[in-house]
């Protein structure tokens, strides 16, 4: 073990004594997700967003013809990895900016950083109240739950005016899924419906039938579940399977084609609410561009933090023309902290057209995206796929 | 220098937190007690200091204390890490060995979950925004590192001591020690609760230095990992959770350039600092120093 | 709480719990020969569910080194789970010999097994990573065969459910924990292991080879905690190679419980828990994976030794 560190420790050291401060070409971007860990579920999607962004936009000219570079660091699942990846990637692979990381608790943790060093930062899936207001340099293009939520239910109303009870079933131990179903509960009430029971359970059970057995016993007309791939699939699975017959709304979590195979033919019919759709818009071209280069490698459809680390990046590529356009100048030929400052500044002009519909970010660095969608799916007949099919 | 200290910042102070951290489960060694339960005092600290940082509540303290807010931090969370030790300490010291071990897990995952699910510790998400000591985190070495000095002096002395003999007593035979007119239940709480004060403070420290709090701070994990600091290490001497921690806690990130496989890289490491230090790192030294002195070949073979 | 209720209760509970109980035997038999906690173990218990879905389904999906491979034969279900377990088993052979052995025949402190496991863990957890991803994967609904997913009956007036699955599971489970009682307690291996797990230096002048006991230990180990990953995943699915860590920990909980070497007690801490789990009210479910920690305290307190511990029973 000593000679692995003792090796390794002048790398280290040799490697921090760069001097060039313009811009390296390409032109480097950061990406900061959870590539190991038990988070990696979540990063391996941003990782694939990240890897067909570069691709696509480099295809097409990357930055006025200067290619870009994504560099990768793992921030593995905790917090102390954050910061750590994201000390690398602007004190020693100096990139003008940065996609990540992948929870919020983990960017309420690095992104301070990032915005003490005056360094662009991008969240793709951070959702928490409160993540924009951490700095001047922090952004997000994962709106956050409050208004992405509420949409499903307004459809699944038009579409069963009779439900008057409610069930609300959510994963307690996760920050998203406890703050999105609060939006849940507060929009219930405020439509006139009767919550009549609340359930919790965890990420990690594997058993749900306490808490459908009380859905059942309160005889409600709708259920809603906020949780991830795994639990949330197996709770409407299980659900389904005790002879729960009503509509079902499923959260943000559930927006990922993670799911099918989990709860397989009964995941037929739940509503998503959705801050990316697939097939939403058909003359989207950027996202139908980028669904088909997924669907061609992995035969199925994108699912949402992949499609909104391609989002991330898009944004900095198209705000790194805007400071040559600005400057008048070559990225390459500007001094790196100018570009950094400059490039914070672009991101949060005008409006960008992604696969995720058309956004902005405002000057605190929150998105404002024009649409929300609420998909319904439909399995195909082997049960372990599907697909969203676009409601609203 | 500077831009050494800029880029590397953040994980020095990460070692010499986790070597603190690391120390807190080597006062209960050095009286025979494995002890895992500093992830919850470490938790139970950052809780305190981010809450006093943060609750409308604190406001009128932390104005009329400006940074001395920060001191105060420390002193609660260590007083109260304290309290929860004597009362956690009490019953569980009762146990021996493995079986210690296994409760004090219990209690890092009852504190755990209560933390997760209370309001006042911001349930899943925790804490965020904890004001901050200083701008950068390099600079964090200003709180960690005198804590570390202070604790290298006072096991310097605690050895040495009448506390320090006990401890030693009952870690080598806790029966004849006991026969010899020890108290030996006295000196065990006291040694448990020396470490989770430790612990507790770096909580306090450590909650501005992560920005941020929450429930994911002090888990299992953790404590397997201090353990594991403290036995590659070697739990013999204060050398060793000294240099258990430090190296194991750089060691992901000095990995960081074989990419994919550097916990698997990691993880071997482990296997092979277990087999092949069997008296941990202090240890080993301790050997080639001798070898050094005498000026003769290694004694005793590789083990 | 009415009639019905407790019922479900009891149900779900004695279905987690054996589940729980074949996973904490691999636990305790190695700790009843060797004295040591084997920090792997959960490990195992993922990498066993991976084996018998590449078995039985063999895709693989988007992320890691074998994303995009699929296999081309496949066994049936009942074949993979075993055969998947066996592999289960040769991995806790491989982990002996790794990581507890160097350590037994240079007479290092015992709790190094611990960090040399947990070493082990992370090498495991990482490499199925490298390989398949962090992704979910699922065993297709029929690999029990084509069943109703759920029973219904009545009992004073109130409906109670139970999932087919949770019935299979908990029957393979007591299937598997009565073979494993006739091998401990009749064939000559199995006395083996008692005598060795009683006294290794009496066993071995019995001239029993202990180095071999040990072997088959760790293979019995391995093959429960694999057989055991396979259930929940089946249940579940495989939700990524960190999925046995939960189970790891709550094992550990279990066979101290029980008492720690001790098969009866593994199995009974093993039902007590699922049970105390079960009857967490649902409001505070949140606290539910802090109840087999609570128990485990107080029962340390009160019962060092635990449930069944060695004073009361023989270790194995």
């Amino acid at each position: 073990m000593k000679r692995v560190l003792f090796a390794a420790l002048p790398v280290v050291m040799f490697a921090t004594v760069a001097q060039a401060d313009l811009v390296g070409k390409p032109i480097p971007i950061g990406i900061a997700v959870a590539q190991t860990s038990n988070v990696a579920l979540l990063g391996e999607e941003e990782v694939i967003g990240a890897r067909v962004a570069e691709k696509y936009f480099n295809a097409h000219g990357g930055v006025n013809g200067t290619p870009i570079k994504l560099i990768f660091q793992d921030t593995g699942g905790d917090e102390a990895g954050a910061i750590n990846s994201f000390q690398n990637l602007i004190n020693r692979d100096k990139v003008v900016g940065i996609v990540g990381p992948t929870l919020s608790q983990q960017a309420f943790s690095a992104d301070p950083i990032a915005d003490r060093a005056k360094v662009p930062v991008i969240g793709p899936s951070n959702t928490a109240k409160g993540i924009p207001q951490i700095g001047e340099y922090v952004g997000r293009v994962s709106a956050p739950v409050a208004v992405v939520a509420p949409n499903a239910l307004k459809q699944v109303l038009k579409e069963h005016p009779g439900i008057k009870k409610v069930a609300v079933l959510y994963a307690q131990n996760d920050a998203f899924n406890t703050s999105e179903s609060g939006t849940f509960q507060e929009t219930v009430k405020k439509m006139g419906l009767q919550i009549a029971t609340i359930q919790k359970f965890q990420t990690t059970d594997t058993d749900f039938t306490t808490q459908v057995t009380a859905v059942l016993g309160a005889k409600v007309d709708l259920a809603i579940v906020s949780g991830l791939s795994a639990d949330g699939g197996n709770l409407v699975k299980q659900l389904r399977q005790l002879g729960y017959k009503g509509p079902i709304i499923g959260g943000n979590g559930l927006n990922t084609a993670n799911i099918f195979p989990v709860c397989g033919q009964y995941c037929e019919g739940i509503i998503i609410a959705q801050a990316y759709s697939p097939s939403a818009d058909p003359k989207n071209a950027i996202n139908k561009a980028m669904v088909k280069e997924y669907r061609d490698k992995y035969k199925k459809d994108p699912p949402q933090f992949m499609a909104q680390t391609f989002t991330a990046v898009q944004v900095f590529v198209e705000a790194l023309k805007k400071v040559e356009g600005v400057n008048k100048k070559k990225i390459t030929q500007m001094d790196l902290a100018k570009v950094r400052v400059d490039l914070n500044k672009q991101i949060r002009t005008g409006t960008y057209l992604t696969p995720i519909g058309k956004i902005s970010l405002d000057k605190e660095g929150e998105i404002h995206q024009e649409n929300f969608y609420v998909a319904k799916i439909k399995m195909n007949p082997d049960n372990k796929t599907g697909r969203y099919d676009y409601v609203k | 220098m500077d831009e050494f200290f800029q880029n590397n910042g953040f994980l020095i102070v990460v070692m010499v937190q986790q070597t603190l951290l690391a120390m807190s489960l080597y006062y209960p060694l050095m009286a025979g007690q494995l002890s895992l339960a500093s992830p919850g005092f470490y938790a139970l600290g950052g809780y305190v200091a981010a809450i006093i940082g943060t609750v409308e509540y604190f406001s009128p303290w932390r104005d009329a204390l400006g940074w001395g807010v920060f001191p105060l931090e420390w002193l609660i969370a260590g007083v109260m890490s304290a309290l929860l030790a004597v009362i956690v300490g009490i019953p569980a010291l009762r146990l021996k060995g493995i079986y210690l071990a296994l409760a004090t897990i219990a209690f890092v995952e009852i504190v755990r979950v209560t933390c997760l699910n209370l309001d006042i510790t911001g349930g899943a998400i925790g804490i965020f925004g904890v004001p901050q000591l200083f701008e950068s985190r390099w600079a964090y070495i200003w709180i960690f590192g005198p804590l570390l000095a202070v604790m290298l002096y006072f096991s310097y002395r605690l050895e040495r001591s009448r506390v320090g003999r006990a401890f030693k007593a009952i870690r080598e035979d806790e029966l004849a020690a006991d026969a010899m007119g020890i108290n030996t239940t006295r000196y065990k709480v006291l040694s448990f609760v020396i470490g989770a004060v430790l612990a507790g403070i770096v909580g306090a420290m450590s909650a501005p230095f992560l920005n941020t709090w929450n429930a994911r701070q002090g888990t299992f994990d953790a404590s397997i990992a201090y353990l594991a600091y403290v036995l590659i290490g070697g739990g013999r001497s204060i050398w060793g959770p000294l240099l258990g921690g430090a190296l194991l806690s750089a060691l992901p990130e000095v990995l960081r350039p074989l990419k994919d496989s550097r916990l698997i890289i990691n993880g071997l490491v482990l296997v092979f600092a277990s087999i092949y230090l069997p008296q941990g790192l202090a240890g080993a030294l301790g050997r080639l120093k001798l070898v050094f002195r005498r000026g003769s070949r290694p004694s005793g073979g590789g083990a | 709480m009415g009639t019905a209720q407790i019922i479900q209760n009891l149900l779900n509970g004695i279905s987690i719990g054996s589940v729980y109980a074949i996973f904490a035997l691999g636990y305790t038999l190695v700790f009843s020969i060797l004295g040591i906690i084997n920090f792997a173990h959960g490990a195992v218990f993922t990498l066993g569910a991976y084996f018998t879905y590449t078995l039985t389904v063999g895709q693989f999906g988007i992320n890691g080194l074998l994303s995009g491979v699929s296999l081309d034969t496949q066994l049936p279900f009942a074949a993979s789970i075993i055969v998947g377990s066996i592999f289960a088993g040769f991995v806790g052979v491989l982990l002996e010999r790794l990581a507890f052995k160097p350590l037994r025949t240079r007479g290092a402190d015992s709790l190094l097994a611990l960090v040399s496991s947990l070493g082990v863990a992370l090498v495991l957890v990482n490499v199925i990573q490298y390989l398949v991803g962090a992704e979910i994967y699922t065993f297709p609904q029929e690999v029990y065969g084509d069943i109703k997913p759920a029973i219904m009956f009545e009992v004073a007036g109130e409906i109670i459910v139970i999932r087919t699955v949770q019935v299979i599971i908990f029957a393979v489970c007591m299937v598997v924990l009565a073979i494993l009682g006739y091998i401990i307690s009749r064939t000559k291996a199995g006395k083996a292991l008692q005598a060795v797990a009683e006294n290794q230096i009496t066993a071995s002048l019995l001239g029993i080879s202990v180095d071999r006991i040990i072997l088959f230990t760790f293979f019995l180990s391995g093959f429960l905690g694999g057989l055991a990953g396979t259930l929940v995943g089946t249940s579940f699915g495989i939700a990524g190679p960190y999925f046995g860590v939960s189970y790891g920990l709550k094992g550990l909980a279990v066979i101290v419980l029980g008492g720690l070497g001790s098969i009866p007690g593994a199995v009974l801490g093993g039902m007590v828990i699922g049970l105390a789990e079960a009857f967490v009210p649902p409001d505070y479910s949140a606290y539910k994976e802090a109840v087999a920690f609570a128990f485990l305290f107080v029962v340390l307190l009160v019962r060092p030794q635990g449930l069944l511990g060695r004073s009361l029973i023989q270790k194995v």
